[in-house]
């Protein structure tokens, strides 16, 4: 059952139109909420007059910032610093040259002033949610328009305009890692040195379902239930129930079906906020969905890292250090500096760097929140070294695939440490390069590049070899409850927003329960009866979950021994189990799963009689390393009269570890890829560097990949088994886009070499090309 | 107020609705039939395809009234009910693994099945051009492609076995 690539159990709900995603519920006595959002990147907030939107017809309550603080609430604290990568007890950032980690409290509604276009202002709560959005407009703000800074790097230049009292310079943090002298020591005597600034574009999550949230709230019990699509309802729980002041046992969250997460959605958004405490104070249920242009705005958005890289090379092309300068763009409000984590662990990829450093500024703007988009950092570190190797090996005069070769970590080195900390114990590094190149026949790819050439076309090819870090939170749990009536109830931590937990949950549980696969059932995404769990995000269900669901099927298997070992009247030890079904060799009697469920449940387990569960449960809250791995190459075709780009070939081979369901886990590549090529190639959110007003703010002018984005594919997965977990699971969610700008970008260098070696700007768009290639004329 | 009358997977439907609703809004929150999605504002995500009078229509670019007299058929209607076996597209998006998330499915398999409402052309470039109004978030499109090619083998016994199809991939 494990390994093999069967279609999906929750599929058919969702191909007949059954799939049941937070807009599609509807409470008794629901109203609706609408929300007014800034025109302005920075502007005080003199006055808010409601007065005429309180009269419109339909309107039940306007409600501004102020009112919130009034009933005694305070801001979301997002708890943007997170968990370090190796040490599950410890944050990832814990000193700052500015002293402390600056970390703002996220009041729903701004009281004095916004700080980025689409910030919601106000909140009207209406009949319906037409008359809601109408009444909206009667607000009257008088603003003071403030200067507005969008670009990370200019807003830490002096005299840039404030975000925030509490972030001098508008930084969060600022801080070194590694051991920066030395670094710049090796650099300083290094025989080749290269310098290079990257600026990964800032991308929209544009997960298909719109974010939309129910508030309750019980006045007799002074409970609050939120319906709203997530990536994890027990955060979510957590973060409101501190920001209402409640114990969280007083908080309700339910997701159900959730139409994508890609990152953002693990982190809780002041709507959802909005609508609990409303419906407290309207005394109904309040009902919000977001439509695509308040998406564009609102929802929080992916990457916006600037990279200022500076590597020292010996003759021969290895690298002898690492001094890196990263700048990340958080926005307007703290919500997460993760990307900043997991990039900066990272950045040594799969290549054995002596010593690596790197300086960290978080920088606050006038932009909406960044968050971990998929990847979250590693893409970023990932095109960095990727880039540095293929001008270091032009310049030396080698062979890309050489430089690399020269560099990989060698496999007899396993279990290796990072400069950054981090413990390799498995991955082929150079034998999933060369794969990738036997399957791209790299070599074979001058002639190609001439038949193009002679056809006017620009041809390129480009490699990149990449790892991870999957981290992510650290706790998980899950229960399992065998019942007589022949099902299996599975209660996990975690949830999903797509990746089928339904399917692969049921096939870990079927191949260590011997049971059919449509007896076993999941329950995810409602606090009601979710403890605890982490969501899915950073490559963390399987993995964590997984080793829960080995755990606890092995309970099971305990239990069930000593239960027929009753029966049978022998010793536990001599009873065995296999395909479902519990023996004794010696007697031949044998009894199944669910008959010892059914003996539970009406004589109780043995020597605890008051158990009448045939019940499981195991639960983590440490760090479980697994690091998925591969190597990618992309072909592409460069017309130099249009400046498009044409991807012609891509190949990924990826070590995901066992793949529990390939059908998914090549799912997950393709998609991944995708998100990798828009951001690569036409996906930006352009924001106007003056006034911080979004230029792409819908599908008409954000550059999302349509079908065809995926050119002709050599896709493979391998596997050089991991330890350190029972399914040898390292994670495929990331393994698409992790490498996927560094191939494109290296591709693209390769087919325009002719006209420069400087940096395209991402994303590399037909006019980014035209221009590269005729900046001259 | 606008009297709409549609026959909706088959079933003949009259209701007064306010003039501005769109077919959409009539489909999914006047008849609750809410498997038909809203993904954007601007007609550009197909989430929301459905037939009108056997054409594939974005259902948030057409008032109700506009549709009025018309026939509808959402992804909810492509069965005959909920016990017949799944719509042949439908199928192939469960066999290919053509959905994960699911959002964009039900639009996704409404514009599919009307590509598909004769024999058509299965090289890359027709299915691609017939799926441009939809976008997915989810798939990379590769497994909705390959669906749809699924799908049209097991329509029409004529275009041979998909297997042969696969190897482009």
């Amino acid at each position: 059952m494990i390994g093999q690539p069967i279609p999906r159990l929750e599929d058919r709900r969702f191909v007949t139109g059954n799939g049941q995603y937070t807009d599609d519920l509807r409470v008794e006595g629901q109203v609706h909420a609408a929300f007014l959002r800034s025109p302005h990147a920075h502007a005080a907030l003199r006055s808010i007059d409601v007065s005429a939107a309180r009269e419109a017809p339909g309107v039940i309550a306007v409600l501004v910032g102020q009112d919130y603080l009034d009933d005694g609430f305070q801001g979301v604290d997002h708890v943007p610093n997170p968990i370090d990568a190796i040490d599950a007890t410890k944050k990832a950032f814990l000193t700052s040259s500015t002293g402390e980690i600056f970390n703002q409290l996220h009041v729903p509604l701004p009281i004095d002033r916004v700080r980025y276009v689409g910030e919601a202002i106000a909140m009207v709560i209406a009949d319906t949610a037409l008359a809601a959005r109408n009444a909206t407009e009667m607000i009257e703000v008088d603003y003071d328009v403030l200067g507005a800074v969008v670009n990370a790097a200019d807003a830490m230049q002096e005299g840039a305009p404030r975000l925030w009292a509490g972030a001098a310079h508008n930084l969060c943090f600022q801080t070194q890692i590694g051991d920066r002298n030395e670094a710049r020591r090796i650099i300083a005597d290094a025989p080749f040195v290269l310098t290079r600034e990257f600026h990964h574009s800032r991308v929209v999550n544009c997960q298909m379902e719109p974010r939309a949230a129910i508030g309750m709230f019980d006045a007799e019990s002074g409970a609050y239930t939120l319906i709203s699509g997530s990536q994890g309802a027990v955060r979510q729980k957590l973060c409101l129930a501190a920001a209402l002041k409640v114990p969280p046992s007083q908080v309700r969250v339910v997701c159900p079906d959730t139409g994508g997460g890609f990152g953002p959605r693990s982190f809780i958004y002041v709507e959802q906020l909005a609508v609990v405490w409303a419906a407290r104070r309207i005394g109904r249920p309040v009902k919000w969905t977001s439509d695509r242009s308040e998406a564009f705005l609102s929802d929080y958005q992916g990457r916006d890292q600037i990279v200022r890289a500076t590597f020292g090379f010996s003759r021969d092309g290895r690298i002898l250090a690492i001094d890196n300068e990263w700048i990340g763009n958080v926005g307007a409000h703290t919500v997460s500096y993760v990307p900043m984590s997991n990039g900066t662990r990272i950045m040594t990829t799969v290549y054995d760097v002596p010593l690596a450093a790197v300086h960290i500024s978080a920088v606050m703007t006038n932009t909406v929140p960044t968050a971990p988009y998929r990847g979250a950092g590693r893409p970023e570190a990932t095109h960095v070294i990727e880039r540095m190797l293929d001008l270091a090996a032009a310049e030396l005069g080698l062979d890309r695939a050489e430089i690399r070769r020269r560099n990989l970590i060698a496999h007899e080195k396993l279990p290796y440490r990072s400069p950054m900390g981090l413990t390799y114990d498995s991955g082929e590094f150079a034998r999933n390069m060369a794969r990738a190149l036997e399957l791209a026949q790299w070599d074979g790819f001058e002639a190609r590049r001439a038949a193009s050439r002679a056809n006017g076309m620009l041809r390129g090819i480009g490699l990149a070899n990449y790892v991870e870090s999957p981290v992510g939170a650290p706790r998980e749990r899950i229960e399992l409850t065998v019942l007589p009536e022949g099902r299996i109830d599975i209660v996990s931590g975690t949830q999903s927003t797509g990746q089928g937990h339904e399917t692969t949950f049921a096939q870990v549980i079927a191949q260590h329960l011997g049971v059919p696969i449509a007896s076993i059932a999941l329950r995810t995404g409602d606090t009601a009866f979710v403890s605890v769990g982490g969501g899915s995000h950073s490559d963390r269900s399987m993995r964590l979950g997984g080793m829960l669901l080995v755990d606890t099927a092995a309970q099971i298997v305990m239990l069930g021994k000593r239960v027929a070992a009753e029966l049978f009247d022998v010793a536990p030890e001599h009873v065995s189990f296999a395909n479902g079904v519990f023996s004794d060799a010696a007697s031949s009697r044998e009894i199944g799963l669910f008959e010892v469920a059914a003996h539970v449940a009406r004589d109780g387990l043995p020597g605890e009689r008051a158990k009448r569960t045939l019940y499981a449960e195991a639960e983590v809250n440490t760090r479980v390393p697994a690091h998925p791995t591969g190597a990618a190459v992309c072909e592409l075709e460069v017309d130099p009269d249009t400046g498009v780009v044409k991807l012609v070939n891509y190949t990924s081979v990826d070590d995901v570890g066992q793949p529990i369901n390939p059908l998914i886990v090549e799912g997950q590549v393709h998609g991944g890829l995708a998100q990798g090529i828009g951001q690569a190639l036409s996906e930006t959110c352009y924001v106007d560097r003056e006034t911080g007003q979004v230029l792409s703010g819908s599908y008409m002018d954000y550059g999302m990949p349509r079908a065809g984005v995926i050119p002709r594919l050599n896709l493979e997965l391998t596997e050089d088994p991991t330890h350190g977990n029972p399914l040898r699971v390292k994670g495929g969610g990331e393994s698409g886009i992790t490498p996927a700008t560094a191939t494109i970008f290296n591709a693209l260098a390769d087919a325009l070499s002719e006209y420069g070696t400087d940096e395209l700007a991402m994303p590399a768009t037909p006019k980014v090309v035209w221009e590269f290639i005729h900046r001259d004329a | 107020m606008a009297e709409i009358q549609l026959r909706v997977n088959g079933e003949d439907v009259t209701r007064e609705v306010p003039d501005e609703t769109l077919l959409v809004e009539f489909l999914r929150e006047t008849l609750r039939l809410t498997g038909t999605h809203v993904g954007c504002d601007t007609s550009q995500c197909g989430a929301c395809t459905v037939h009108l009078d056997g054409v594939s229509v974005k259902s948030c670019t057409v008032l109700a009234a506009q549709a009025s007299g018309g026939a509808v058929t959402t992804v909810a209607g492509l069965r005959k009910d909920e016990n017949a076996p799944l719509h042949p597209v439908q199928d192939a998006f469960v066999q290919c693994h053509g959905l994960q998330c699911g959002f964009c499915t039900p639009g996704m398999i409404m514009s599919s099945s009307f590509y598909l409402r004769q024999e058509p052309s299965l090289d890359e470039e027709s299915i691609c051009h017939a799926l441009e109004g939809n976008i997915c978030r989810c798939t990379g499109y590769v497994n909705i492609i390959e669906a749809v090619r699924h799908a049209a083998h097991a329509m029409y016994p004529s275009l041979g076995d998909a297997t042969t199809e696969d190897a482009t991939r």
